[in-house]
């Protein structure tokens, strides 16, 4: 517990990150897949005189500059200070690592910003082989972007056994390029190109729905056909990229997935199922919806029809996203770090020491009055309740919120004190057959630590009376984790 | 392969099996029918949808409700047999989440249209009828809510109903004929039970199919209403699309959206079933109607408040009751196809009602959170 806690009220402060997550993904995808719509639509407008299109093309370019360089990078730079809030240990693991990748990253981020403004302010002012070129470098480094932060991002779920060989040596970064192109690298980035590409045609979509049919039929019916085009690729390429995706992941992640599909008819799935069952509707959706109305009707193609299909995307998106997230449960980084920040090297020491034992947010005079055996004094009291909140927060209050997203009042609302502590006890010995493993980090600390938040979560469940009204509170029995 | 005969379907073997079946049913004559029908296009055209949706809910509810006869039995087996249902019988769940979360999707979808309806001006004549069928079928569908309500006979369905049958309970002479013909006792029980599901699976769907034809009649004889700014331009610049196939391939896409909202809800938020009823138990705190009754139920609460003994609930009563009354007869009032005084009348009237609902439905919920918490 080296930082302090991000406290989102309701919310929790994984969902400030998924909900800006979802939405930078949407923007930045746009961004690359963009990137090659725009030169690959002037070319064929070029080659075919079609200066009715290039009009097109050039408003689109301006509302695409706008999109990606004021909201996904505002929405990159709200990433960053959401995860350095919500998951800080994660995020000085990351930047420790890769401090050099995002480097690059970030040179390519300059080149294809620029090159974007470059772009729109060009048209009709250089040549058009000069103006083509200055696309293809914006294409080229937006997509070169993606290949960095995939490395990334795919490193979460698969570290790979040469980088957790080194973990926690303090020599992580020697093994930059093994950890960068780990096990699900190459599946993750053709998924993601896919994605991209499938997302320029629907963003373009937003542009062409608003060309007035009745005006100029031809134009619309040839933009509008062309950029349904643009999710053929996707429609043949992601099921199979999926399928490799799947390969590639760890083995526990997998069988999270099988889990939920073996128990989809007792309605006991796991969420990860459900979240990619709704990938794969919204999906199926958006392609069926792309031939009914954008192929078959052109020219009955409204804006609100390119909203419906932008929401659906963002939909398929922020799911496609929530499950790549859940899949390295209960990890943060996968055999590495648990998602509430614990290294896996740490839960013995915990153990033995205390998870609190070397937390610079305790005072002094407080860890004085946990070690004080007074137990009628208020202070000592206080103090009691105010290290379970410590525990709480430290443990917990990365996933869990107290009334609002996986709110620990409703999980615990019908449970007395003992049996708080029996599922405190569950997660504390880890065992394989735990139910809880799958999905949850261990819970660390010494017995007193334990029972201090047994104690709290009991408050909190069921009010400052909690001690009078339900079953008093037991020594609760904490062996040793293993 | 052969050149078939319906628009858009000449090279995929359905073009073949449509022309097989006209030769045999005719179905050139009913294509040729709907090609004929045409609806308005303008800015407003959103709201035309909202019809259709609410019709492919129903047919949803139709499918799932079919399927959970299955396994439903009415009476004292009620909880239990949703229980297993649920619990033991493979995509029992999702087909009760399905129908659950349908339910309220279509009430929610009848609203909009009903209001998309009122604000074009759709009830003016020669449409009357096809606003007051509407109105019966909104009726019908809130009656579905509440009869389907207490079918699983958990607590809540258990308290809520009892809750809702308490208010016309308390209107003069009214006890004694809720009591012998919707209880069929003193107290909700199972006896109710058999009542509610003969209710919600016969007598209810003999009346609404056929007002629902009736409505859909209407719509085909008059066609589509435009908003005002549309009936200023002149015919010329008036755009239309035909029904078929231009906006039954929107439709159908609608619906699919219409699909993949439900999908989510019912995979992610699986309805839920709560603890069987205890008659004898009190009732849990902030016990609440559905959503779409709770601007009344917020409105009788304050009024009982206001008022000494029974006068709220009656007051409440008839207030809902009044209301109603002057929504069914906007049409006579506003009559013109002009924008007169009566014309912005009837707006305003329709701005206040939406307003009330609104701010009557979240204070609603906002004392059930107080209560509880």
């Amino acid at each position: 517990m080296n930082y302090p806690v991000w406290d989102v009220p309701i919310l929790g402060s994984a969902w400030v990150i998924g909900a800006i997550a979802s939405f930078h993904v949407l923007v930045s995808h746009f961004a690359i897949g963009g990137g090659f719509y725009l030169p690959m639509a002037e070319r064929k407008a070029l080659r075919e005189g079609r200066a009715d299109w290039l009009e097109v093309i050039k408003s689109h370019s301006r509302f695409f500059m706008v999109l990606t360089a004021a909201f996904g990078t505002v929405t990159g730079v709200g990433i960053w200070f959401a995860i350095g809030l919500g998951s800080s240990e994660g995020t000085s693991t990351l930047i420790h690592n890769f401090v050099f990748g995002w480097a690059i990253e970030y040179t390519f981020f300059l080149i294809e910003v620029t090159s974007a403004m470059v772009y729109y302010y060009t048209w009709g002012r250089v040549s058009d082989r000069m103006h083509l070129t200055i696309g293809w470098i914006y294409a080229g480094s937006a997509w070169l972007s993606l290949v960095i932060i995939n490395g990334i991002l795919t490193f979460m779920l698969t570290p790979g056994s040469a980088w957790l060989a080194v973990a926690g040596t303090g020599e992580e970064a020697s093994r930059f390029w093994q950890a960068f192109f780990n096990p699900t690298y190459f599946p993750s980035l053709l998924l993601r190109t896919c994605i991209c590409i499938t997302l320029a045609g629907i963003w373009a979509f937003i542009t062409m729905s608003r060309i007035d049919g009745a005006r100029q039929p031809q134009l619309k019916t040839d933009v509008m056909r062309w950029t349904a085009k643009w999710l053929i690729p996707s429609f043949v390429l992601l099921p199979l990229c999926f399928a490799w995706y799947l390969y590639s992941i760890p083995e526990a992640s997998r069988g999270l997935l099988e889990l939920g599909v073996k128990t989809m008819g007792q309605g006991v799935f796991t969420q990860v199922t459900r979240a990619a069952l709704v990938t794969v509707i919204t999906s199926a959706t958006i392609c069926v919806i792309v031939y009914l109305l954008a192929w078959r009707s052109a020219l009955d193609f409204k804006f609100g029809h390119a909203c419906a299909l932008l929401l659906l995307a963002m939909a398929a998106t922020a799911s496609t996203e929530y499950t790549r997230e859940m899949l390295r449960k209960p990890y943060v980084i996968n055999q590495h770090m648990f998602s509430n920040g614990t290294r896996k090297s740490q839960v013995d020491a915990f153990n033995r020491d205390g998870y609190l034992t070397r937390s610079p947010w305790v005072r002094p005079e407080e860890r004085a009055l946990w070690q004080s055996g007074d137990s009628a004094d208020p202070k000592v009291q206080a103090a009691h309740m105010a290290r379970g909140e410590l525990m709480f927060r430290g443990q917990c209050m990365s996933c869990h919120t107290v009334d609002g997203y996986r709110s620990m009042r409703r999980f615990l609302e019908t449970r007395d004190r003992q049996a708080i502590g029996n599922i405190l006890t569950v997660l504390h010995e880890y065992k394989d057959d735990s139910p809880y493993k799958k999905f949850m980090p261990p819970l660390t600390g010494l017995p007193e630590e334990i029972t201090a938040l047994g104690d709290y979560l009991n408050q909190l469940v069921h009010g400052a009376d909690a001690k009078k009204a339900p079953a008093p509170a037991p020594v609760v029995p904490v062996p040793a984790a293993k | 392969m052969a050149k078939s005969s319906l628009p858009g379907f000449d090279a995929i073997p359905f073009g073949r099996l449509y022309d097989w079946l006209d030769e045999r049913v005719g179905v050139k004559e009913v294509v040729e029918f709907a090609k004929k029908k045409v609806v308005p296009e303008h800015s407003q055209s959103f709201w035309y949808y909202w019809g259709g949706m609410s019709i492919f809910f129903f047919t949803v509810q139709l499918v799932s409700g079919i399927l959970l006869l299955v396994y439903y039995r009415p009476g004292e087996g009620a909880y239990d047999s949703v229980r297993q249902l649920v619990y033991e019988i493979d995509f029992g769940w999702l087909i009760r989440s399905v129908h659950s979360w349908a339910a309220n999707l279509m009430v929610f979808s009848v609203f909009v249209h009903m209001f998309s309806t009122f604000f074009m001006k759709a009830y003016r004549g020669p449409r009357e009828f096809g606003w007051w069928s509407g109105l019966g079928l909104l009726g019908m569908v809130t009656l579905f809510g509440f009869s389907g309500y207490l079918l699983p006979m958990d607590e809540l369905a258990f308290f809520a109903t009892k809750v809702g049958l308490e208010i016309p309970k308390n209107m003069p002479g009214m006890r004694p004929l809720i009591e012998n013909i919707v209880q069929g006792g003193p107290d909700v029980s199972s006896v109710t039970i058999q009542r509610f599901f003969a209710l919600h699976v016969v007598i209810l769907p003999l009346m609404f199919l056929p007002l629902l034809t009736f409505h859909l009649w209407m719509v085909m004889k008059h066609g589509n209403a435009v908003p005002q700014s549309e009936e200023l331009k002149p015919a010329s610049q008036r755009r239309t699309v035909p029904f078929f196939p231009n906006f039954f391939i929107k439709d159908l896409a609608m619906w699919l959206i219409a699909l993949n909202v439900l999908a989510i809800l019912a995979a992610m938020y699986p309805w839920p079933l709560g603890v069987q009823a205890d008659p004898l138990a009190s009732a849990p705190e902030g016990i609440h109607p559905e959503w779409y009754f709770m601007n009344q139920f917020e409105l009788l609460k304050i009024l009982g408040r206001i008022l000494p003994g029974m006068a709220g609930e009656i007051g409440g009563v008839l207030m809902f009751t009044l209301g109603g009354v002057l929504w069914g007869l906007v049409p006579l009032f506003d009559t013109s196809s002009k924008f007169g005084s009566r014309a912005r009348i009837a707006t305003w009237f329709g701005f206040m009602v939406i307003a009330s609902l609104i701010a009557l439905t979240v204070l609603g919920y906002y004392e059930v959170v107080v209560t509880k918490s």
